[in-house]
């Protein structure tokens, strides 16, 4: 049976493309780049992909900055048949090739400065980017592509790994397009829309943007990468560009309504601001509904490997008391709390299929329920009276820092693998200033000196930025409990004073 | 003005806690070098910006363009120079 090309996500650009050609697409600071330019470049570079090799059921690799090429380049890996996987190129060198092995890329598109370039994984140059896109009539509509399934692979997201490396998730055609279609007829998005698109490409945020925009025809305003946390240009980027719907993690939003003036002046022309990724304080949220009065403001939940699962539109009133909820399921999602651990386990169309390479962590990632495969989330939550669900904190030792993941474990194991050090401990507090500081306590071999910046270097070699610890402690020993566990609380007790700042 | 000492004790103060016998040369990497991350140098342009009564531009907030303390002088001279009447 044929599948509903509205489930298969380079489906929904073809529609479109072919239907307005001449509608706005992509708007990147000066560059406009038109529905009929985007699918007519998708198509040819995918065609180029193929020629290159690439086979439905591969993987393209993308360490690129979110930029109009890496949007062809998303929608030809897709038309290819290919899943894409977006890399950030200022990832450390170290982990940006551990990410290609893991996924065994068929290609690799890359850019730092100027235009893409096409390699293959052990780096030698394909073909050039301008080549590649020019649309060659012959090419071009010879091209019609593979067959896909929306059981297929579309895209790979790497998410910080406990044991020290980086997981793969694995998310299929059906389980983004089903979380896209959902937000398209719940909120109204149509080709009046423009979409912002602040998250870089490996943020699974970003697949709403991409995506609404294939799918109704919105246009899809890129943030771009440097100005996303200086909140006065993101607020005058969204006026000028007059951008009507906004999903982004909370910190942005909390910029933006602290020092980048978004709280004063006019915002008429947003309609809906949805945001996920992490806790939003309530008392932000009062004033991001003063900011945007005849906007609809909802909190979106879902760890990568689930997508969205739930949702909560912000009342009129918000009780500052209490969190904010993450709300009632969304109707291709199932919700449960396991009573023994409070854990929220989850079901649905737009579940992961795995982790790449990872058959053992993917076993342990889900529990079957009365026939049904639920993914353990890991976050605890409360069941209110009005059944709203409410995270209250996690059962692991994850933590996030504006919106991105991070494994404590991580950050041990990069820097256990250090000569000097014989062991390291990592803790994150929550501050009021700085948000999320992560505390890193290490012990070194005796008479091995090492300087916080030393420490800092060395991570920076082996950790995404966003991973990196603020505070670096030396000690004689990290303290540990009776069975000989870190006692974790303690330094998190240590890491919370004040004087512990001024420690190297 | 010393724009070089003020750019060094805020980078110790902010990213080396109680570093006393830290030193930062004016070609360390900042930014590269991972002491300081993409949110730090936010909090280092807002510090530039306020202390030396200057405004970047967006194309300006570039973490190769403010990676070294020698870097950031030069951008903040130049800076200097255009708001001067």
């Amino acid at each position: 049976m044929p599948e509903p090309e509205s489930n298969l996500l380079h489906e929904c650009l073809r529609q479109t493309g072919a239907a307005f050609p001449e509608a706005v697409a992509i708007i990147e600071e000066e560059r406009i780049t038109l529905f009929g330019e985007l699918l007519t470049q998708a198509e040819a570079l995918a065609a180029t992909f193929a020629e290159l090799g690439v086979r439905p059921g591969d993987r393209v690799a993308l360490v690129m900055p979110k930029t109009t090429e890496a949007i062809v380049a998303v929608f030809a890996s897709l038309l290819a048949g290919a899943a894409y996987v977006p890399i950030q190129p200022r990832w450390p060198k170290e982990r940006i090739a551990t990410t290609l092995q893991d996924c065994q890329a068929r290609l690799v598109v890359s850019a730092t400065d100027g235009p893409p370039r096409i390699a293959q994984l052990d780096g030698r140059e394909a073909v050039a980017w301008d080549e590649a896109v020019r649309p060659r009539q012959d090419r071009y509509h010879r091209y019609d592509g593979p067959q896909v399934q929306s059981t297929d692979p579309a895209l790979f997201l790497f998410t910080s790994g406990s044991t020290g490396r980086p997981k793969g998730v694995v998310l299929s055609h059906g389980a983004v397009s089903v979380f896209v279609r959902w937000c398209v007829t719940q909120f109204g998005i149509s080709a009046n829309d423009r979409v912002a698109s602040p998250s870089p490409l490996g943020f699974d945020l970003s697949t709403f943007d991409l995506f609404s925009m294939a799918l109704c025809g919105a246009a899809c305003v890129l943030v771009p990468e440097h100005i996303v946390w200086m909140p006065r240009f993101v607020v005058q980027l969204l006026r000028q560009t007059r951008i009507t719907c906004w999903y982004s993690v909370p910190s942005i939003l909390t910029g933006m309504l602290q020092e980048g003036g978004f709280a004063d002046g006019d915002n008429a022309c947003m309609r809906l601001v949805l945001f996920a990724g992490e806790v939003f304080a309530s008392a932000n949220a009062v004033r991001l509904q003063a900011a945007v009065p005849d906007a609809t403001c909802v909190n979106l939940y879902g760890p990568t490997e689930t997508n969205v699962v739930s949702w909560y539109t912000l009342p009129p009133a918000i009780d500052t008391s209490q969190p904010i909820p993450i709300g009632k399921a969304c109707p291709y999602a199932e919700l449960r709390l396991d009573e023994s651990n409070g854990e929220l386990l989850a079901a649905g169309q737009s579940l992961m299929t795995g982790y790449c390479n990872l058959p053992e962590e993917t076993a342990l990632a889900f529990a079957m329920v009365e026939g049904k495969r639920y993914y353990r989330t890991g976050d605890r939550v409360t069941l209110g009276l009005t059944g709203d669900y409410t995270f209250v904190g996690r059962l692991d030792r994850q933590v996030k820092r504006r919106g991105f993941r991070i494994e404590l474990g991580e950050i041990e194991a990069a820097l256990g693998r250090h000569c000097s050090v014989v062991e390291a401990a990592s803790v994150a507090v929550r501050t009021e200033s700085h948000g999320t500081v992560v505390t890193v306590f290490i012990r070194t071999r005796a008479g091995e000196g090492l300087s916080a910046i030393e420490v800092k270097s060395y991570c920076a070699r082996a950790l995404p930025s966003y991973m990196l610890p603020d505070r670096v402690v030396f000690v004689d020993a990290i303290p540990r409990g009776n069975r000989g566990k870190i006692d974790y609380e303690a330094l998190e007790r240590t890491a919370g004073e004040p004087s512990h700042g001024h420690q190297t | 003005m010393d724009i070089r000492p003020e750019i060094r004790a805020y980078v110790i103060e902010n990213f080396l806690p109680g570093g006393g016998s830290v030193t930062i040369e004016d070609t360390t990497p900042l930014i590269t070098g991972g002491l300081i991350d993409s949110i730090g140098m936010i909090g280092l342009v807002r510090f530039i910006e306020s202390r030396f009564q200057i405004e970047f531009t967006p194309r300006e907030i570039d973490a190769h363009r403010l990676d070294t303390i020698e870097a950031i002088e030069r951008l903040v001279l130049k800076k200097l120079e255009g708001t001067r009447p």
